[in-house]
């Protein structure tokens, strides 16, 4: 036996929510859809104004051209992956235990400790920029890709163990004191049981770090010079000092983009159930 | 001898107590119910005995050892809980065989342990399914053999079938009860369901507000019940209660409840008292206090009459199917030998 699904108001009101879902949509996706579609047209006919979206005005030149000047985004996006990929494996080797421990470990004061890593997130990015530029410069490591990797994993850390230890919390403590029982001990709890119910959570934090450390520009824009750079470095690069290649830019951003939305789509449910069970039972 | 033994164990949550002063005495191989309405303290007197709560005062011996700074591991005891608590991502098998796995145990033993378990509780054909695919009653049967698997010193029961539905319940009920049987393993379970604990104990320790009321076998908590609270906490339909006078004259002792007098046994004397009457011990017929019948309620076996009469509202339970329409005038007896008599300010039974 089947239920229908319950409808929840009127005709007009139901009409509102479709409108509004709509206008989502239109305002999340349509930068990315302008994305693709100016990375598929001539210079010419991106900067006329309106811009030229004949179907003789699309053209694959853009992405040739970016191809065949491969090395510069090529390096970029080898750059990223090694500090997206660095950070987001030591912030969930290092998150996920931490997290554990302030759900359900007997560590005095854990919501305030818990806040206090979370606050370390509340200070805007410039006010830490001069410092940590002085820290990282008298250390010798400017320009390279392990120190950037390392910035990146200070700002996820925080955020992987504030998405876990919500998750954490809403494992029901039966089962632990079930392990507890069958003569597992914290250690052996966290891994054999706790570890591989969360899978969920672990792929949406590690989701979340690997496009914040992907994506990041303004820590990448001073902390590097040119060896280090990262994608969105190279990307900003096609904006030069007499002229912006608008389709070569935005062809380079397509590519650089792929590897996240296809990081997305594969764990999308991991995701979407990883952010509702930390929502909804943290 | 004694397989479990709390000794004025008393628990408190920060400046709440839980548990006061609990003194309880488990036999080798003898199968108690921790009985009680929820937040009496049940649960929690289970989680001190298992080890996955520390007492806050008392001692908890185990085999005359006293156990309260050892592990539940080391206390040798295995727990089925309230919702089943079954590992989701592994295999009935790996559910079952893990307290082995973390004992280190070589895979060949775990499996054959595992398959024995299994077979002794019909669950050769699921050792390969998860508990998702598995229905209530199958998942609590895992929940049993990850016990069984153990071969512990004492079982612990959480509620177990609290989450079964009615059918279901009562055929589990009968499975543990056999299960005790055939291995004799000492159990402490908890439940608040009066049936079940009556049903499946050798003895019942009835909890109120984090004390034990009464301990003893069920027939004792049925007829002696030490209080006002026992007695309304234990049958169904429940006691009824009425405050009465007890009264000593020329031709005996007797207790009045507004112009009915009952019949009471000498020994009681004279003042303010309570008078509990056991649906069952109360008989429709010819003789007895004039009643009105507002309801009738037949269950099969049973049928529960609930009567409206001078001193309030008065259930019988006449065996059979009884036809009585409501509003008809009737006639209660009440068996004087089966009153249950209740000191009024301290509910103790007198």
């Amino acid at each position: 036996m089947s239920f229908a699904r319950r409808q929840h108001g009127g005709p007009l009101l139901r009409g509102l929510v479709v409108l509004g879902l709509v206008v989502f949509v239109v305002w999340s996706a349509g930068p990315v859809v302008w994305l693709i579609v100016s990375s598929l047209l001539e210079q010419q006919a991106l900067i006329s104004q309106p811009p030229d979206v004949s179907p003789s005005a699309f053209t694959l030149d853009n992405f040739v051209q970016v191809i065949a000047a491969a090395a510069a985004l090529g390096k970029g996006i080898l750059n990223s992956l090694m500090v997206a990929l660095f950070s987001t494996a030591v912030s969930l080797a290092l998150g996920a235990p931490a997290a554990y421990a302030l759900a359900r470990l007997p560590v005095p004061r854990a919501n305030n400790i818990a806040f206090l890593i979370l606050a370390t997130q509340m200070l805007p990015g410039i006010a830490i920029a001069i410092p940590l530029f002085i820290a990282i410069s008298k250390l010798g490591l400017i320009d390279s890709v392990f120190s950037l990797g390392f910035v990146y994993l200070s700002f996820n850390l925080p955020i992987v163990v504030w998405i876990l230890r919500g998750f954490f919390l809403g494992i029901p403590v039966g089962i632990e004191r079930a392990a507890a029982v069958d003569g597992a001990g914290v250690f052996a709890t966290f891994w054999h049981i706790v570890l591989p119910i969360s899978i969920p959570p672990l792929a949406a934090a590690a989701v979340f770090a690997f496009v914040e450390a992907w994506n990041e520009f303004f820590f990448a824009l001073i902390l590097t010079r040119q060896s280090a750079q990262t994608v969105p470095l190279v990307i900003a690069q096609f904006a030069g000092q007499y002229q912006t290649v608008f389709g070569q830019m935005m062809a380079a951003a397509v590519i650089s983009v792929a590897p996240v939305i296809v990081l997305a789509i594969v764990f999308r449910n991991q995701i979407v159930r990883g952010f509702a069970d930390g929502m909804t039972k943290g | 001898m004694t397989a479990v033994e709390l000794r004025n164990v008393s628990k408190s949550f920060g400046s709440h107590p839980v548990c006061r002063d609990v003194n309880l005495a488990v036999g080798e191989g003898e199968f108690v119910t921790l009985l009680g309405s929820s937040g009496c303290g049940k649960t929690t007197t289970l989680n001190m005995i298992a080890g996955l709560e520390d007492a806050s005062s008392g001692d908890i011996l185990m085999n005359g050892q006293r156990v309260n700074d050892l592990s539940p591991v080391q206390r040798d005891v295995a727990m089925v809980f309230q919702n089943y608590a079954l590992y989701p991502h592994m295999t009935v098998a790996q559910n079952i065989g893990f307290t082995l796995k973390m004992r280190r145990l070589a895979a060949a033993d775990i499996r054959a342990r595992v398959e024995k378990v299994a077979a002794s509780l019909e669950l050769s054909a699921l050792l390969e399914r998860l508990p998702a695919q598995l229905s209530g009653g199958q998942q609590q049967r895992v929940a049993i053999g990850r016990a069984l698997v153990r071969e512990p010193r004492v079982f612990l029961f959480d509620e177990p079938f609290s989450n079964l539905d009615a059918g279901l319940r009562v055929r589990m009920r009968a499975e543990v009860k056999e299960l005790h049987q055939r291995l004799g393993v000492t159990s402490v379970f908890v439940t608040h369901d009066q049936e079940e604990a009556m049903s499946i104990s050798d003895r019942i320790a009835v909890m109120n507000q984090g004390v034990v009321e009464q301990f003893g076998t069920p027939e004792e908590i049925y007829s002696q019940p030490a209080s006002r609270t026992v007695a309304v906490f234990i049958g169904n339909p429940r006691i009824e209660l009425f405050p009465g006078t007890v009264a000593r004259t020329a031709d005996g002792t007797f207790c009045r409840i507004g112009g009915v007098s009952l019949a009471l046994d000498p020994r009681h004397a004279e003042g303010e008292v309570e008078i509990g009457v056991r649906p069952e011990h109360v008989r429709l017929g010819e003789r007895g206090i004039p009643a009105v019948v507002r309801m009738v309620q037949p269950v099969g076996p049973a049928t529960h009459v609930t009567l409206d009469w001078e001193g309030g509202s008065l259930t019988a339970s006449q065996p059979g199917f009884v036809r009585l329409a409501p509003g008809s005038a009737v006639r209660a007896e009440i068996d004087p030998a089966q009153l249950l008599v209740f000191d009024r300010k301290t509910g103790r039974r007198l």
